[in-house]
């Protein structure tokens, strides 16, 4: 049921790049294309991002897997959005208008949706939530929300599999998923289950990390340091998205 | 239910983020790591809870029980519901990393309007408590679409018709979170009281 | 009896669970005592191996001991210290080593290494050291090839290893092992068998495998109405014929 961060095992050159420079990057990245109204300058990112995905040994099957959910929703503003949205008229299909501020909207959130996701992919992807929790301690977000997410994150893969036992348990007394009331009550019970054992397993934990010494302070081990290749990455990558925004803006040479 | 990434204007972000921030900041200020323990493991379930899928007619809907967290949580909600969200991001590319902090307020601010206005009517009798958690389930479901709908709308007013698309196709959900959810509740406090807030109204 | 220093000393315990979501066979109103009037004690050298069935109160006589739940009367001694508050137990804690029965519930970190430094780390360490303490426990344990796991990806014996790593990771002066073997093939039972009978600290092993606990303790106990039998009041044996309870090895009184 549950992914198995299966792009965070590959070996490629952003793998080896230091966890917290590729969160740094995928933020800044994110927010920068997220931000900005220049469709050339978004086109641009569109195709850097595959070279992101390239360098990061992503294959096409992965993407797609991935894009899945974005395309449901693209694939509804497409429909509803030409149609709907007020601007000049392009060409008419079956007496409905469609109009050209739409279409051109539809396709500026369809390359930067998927232009983000994919930075996402190459960079953040590409670690175990693990590093990534480890990494954000060291960019200095307040520990008791690492622990939260790492914590969160371990338990998630215990949980899990109680879920699978708990329905394989009712779908071998009979169960059979139906638009029913019997069906939601069903669900109900599952799922409150899970709570109700999560809450119990929560003061177990909490009992073995006190029966170790735990006192209230969270202490942790710092793991990997800065290295020459992240930080020449980093400054290559910012240097080149720079270089690029004022190119279009300031000369125009496109 | 989120929103992707890509869509949302740059202010509209911008006041999501800053209201996530402060809503986490608030839950996680008066908690000490005893007490983390248990919002991370509630936490994973709610992550696990909510990939369940219901039939609906021909169709399937997750579940989404932000509802319940809210009961169960407080204002702890806003930290646990902004982890889940970011695992889905990373585990499944679900909403994004740009509008993490709008989708964090879509789902939390109306847990914690559950968790004030409902959880006070639990500890009733049985017929009330199903009650009082459906409408927090259907309730909440309601007010995340609402807030979902606007922060589309804030961005772009031809929007419009996505927004009431949207909420339309919410309604369905609304009914059977607020089944779930009422379900759920009783079952709580049937089976295991101690899990939901305010043990010594009890009595 | 050169050495015969007392680690855990429990007298006339009693303890029941607070009336709570298991009513438990208790129809009548009155709680059911898991412990009752139950009197226990460990000694330096000391290699305990309990059996008893499923319920009968050992995971909560561990409990009781580690303070992690407080007796309705009777006393906890640890180290010759008479123990009441969560303060005072706080304080000897770190020096009993108990694993629990599920390993889930033992290893909350990602990684491997980080639960197993963690118990370092607590007792002030530093990273340094913590490090260099949780890399000789894996190899004492020959699994130093699982430094850098996933937990959640490990096999169930391997989560089990790694627990044990945790908890021995404190340098106890004793353990309780609640059920180290339950549910593990062969192969890993002979392992936890070899590391313990390689352990020079007292311990209390829970276990419902008969062999396991006489190839590793001097003395077997058992538990039954709440209380602890001593081994001269058992006899514990294995018969090949059909019983009720089915392949448990099994006390007769
Ligand atoms: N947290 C709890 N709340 C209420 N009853 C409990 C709890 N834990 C255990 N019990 C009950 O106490 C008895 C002894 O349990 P336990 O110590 O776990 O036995 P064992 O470890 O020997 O299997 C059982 O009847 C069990 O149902
Ligand atoms: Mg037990």
């Amino acid at each position: 049921m549950i992914e198995n961060e299966e792009l965070a095992f590959k070996d490629s050159l952003i793998h080896k790049i230091n966890p917290c420079i590729r969160i740094l990057l995928a933020v800044l990245l994110s927010f920068w294309v997220a931000l900005s109204t220049d469709f050339k300058f978004i086109s641009g990112c569109f195709v850097l991002a595959f070279v992101f995905v390239f360098l990061a040994s992503i294959t096409p099957n992965d993407i797609f897997k991935r894009l899945k959910p974005l395309f449901v929703f693209l694939l509804m503003i497409w429909i509803l959005l030409p149609l709907t949205f007020e601007g000049d008229m392009v060409f008419t299909v079956f007496s409905f208008d469609i109009s050209r501020q739409g279409i051109e909207y539809c396709a500026m959130i369809t390359i930067k949706s998927i232009t983000i996701i994919l930075f996402f992919m190459s960079f953040v992807a590409t670690m175990t939530i693990g590093v990534m929790g480890h990494a954000m301690q060291k960019l200095n977000v307040p520990q008791k929300f690492v622990f939260l997410l790492l914590m969160t994150y371990r338990y998630i893969f215990v949980i899990g599999e109680e879920y699978q036992k708990l329905f394989r348990a009712a779908k071998i007394r009979g169960f059979v998923s139906k638009t029913n009331i019997h069906s939601y009550k069903t669900y109900a019970y599952l799922a409150g289950m899970l709570f109700v054992r999560a809450s119990m397993r929560a003061k177990r934990v909490h009992q073995a990390m006190i029966c170790r010494g735990f006192n209230g302070q969270f202490h942790t081990i710092d793991k990997f340091s800065l290295d020459k290749l992240s930080i020449i990455f980093f400054i290559i990558v910012l240097l080149f998205m720079t270089i690029y925004q004022w190119l279009i803006v300031k000369v125009l040479i496109f | 239910m989120h929103i992707s990434e890509g869509v949302l204007s740059g202010q509209i972000m911008a006041a999501g983020g800053v209201l996530a921030i402060a809503g986490t900041a608030i839950g996680l200020k008066n908690i000490d790591y005893d007490k983390i323990v248990n919002i991370a493991i509630l936490s994973s379930a709610f992550f696990v809870a909510s990939l369940i899928h219901v039939n609906i007619g021909p169709s399937s809907v997750h579940l989404i029980l932000n509802g319940i967290v809210g009961i169960l949580l407080g204002w702890a909600a806003f930290p646990a519901i902004l982890v889940a969200l970011l695992l889905q991001v990373v585990f499944f590319q679900y909403g994004g990393l740009t509008p993490l902090g709008v989708n964090t307020v879509i789902m939390a601010v109306p847990a914690i309007f559950v968790y004030y206005v409902f959880s006070p009517f639990i500890w009733k009798s049985y017929k009330i408590t199903f009650t009082a958690s459906f409408f927090a389930g259907a309730f909440s479901v309601f007010f995340s679409a609402i807030l979902l709908g606007s922060a589309l709308y804030l961005t772009e007013k031809n929007f419009l018709e996505v927004t009431i698309l949207i909420l339309g196709a919410h309604l369905p959900v609304i009914i059977i979170e607020g089944i779930i959810t009422g379900f759920c509740v009783t079952f709580f406090k049937k089976v295991y009281p101690e899990i939901l807030p305010n043990l010594q109204k009890l009595e | 009896m050169v050495d015969k220093k007392n680690i855990i000393k429990l007298k006339n315990i009693s303890f029941s669970y607070p009336d709570s979501y298991q009513k438990g066979p208790s129809l009548n109103g009155t709680d059911v005592k898991v412990l009752n009037d139950l009197s226990f004690e460990l000694n330096a050298n000391d290699k305990i191996g309990m059996i008893a069935p499923n319920g009968s109160g050992k995971t909560t006589l561990l409990h009781i001991i580690m303070g992690l739940c407080q007796p309705d009367c009777g006393v906890v001694e640890l180290f010759g210290e008479k123990l009441t508050k969560e303060k005072e137990f706080a304080l000897y804690r770190p020096k009993i080593g108990l694993m629990f029965q599920d390993s889930d519930d033992q290893l909350f970190n990602p990684y491997v290494i980080d639960d197993i430094a963690f118990g370092p780390l607590n007792l002030g360490f530093s990273q340094k050291e913590a490090l260099i303490i949780a890399r000789e426990i894996l190899s004492d344990l020959g699994i130093e090839d699982l430094e850098n796991s996933i937990v959640h990806k490990l096999s169930g014996g391997q989560k089990r290893l790694v627990a044990l790593a945790t908890v021995l990771a404190m340098k106890p002066e004793a353990l309780l092992l609640d059920e180290p073997t339950a549910g593990l093939d062969m192969e890993v039972k002979t392992r936890i068998e070899g590391i313990l009978k390689n352990l020079d600290i007292a311990f209390l092993v829970v276990a419902h495998d008969f062999n396991f606990l006489k190839s590793i303790s001097s003395r077997i106990i058992s538990m039954t109405e709440g209380k602890v039998l001593m081994d001269d009041q058992i006899h514990i044996h294995q018969h090949e014929h059909i019983h009720k309870y089915g392949h448990d090895p099994h006390t007769h009184v």
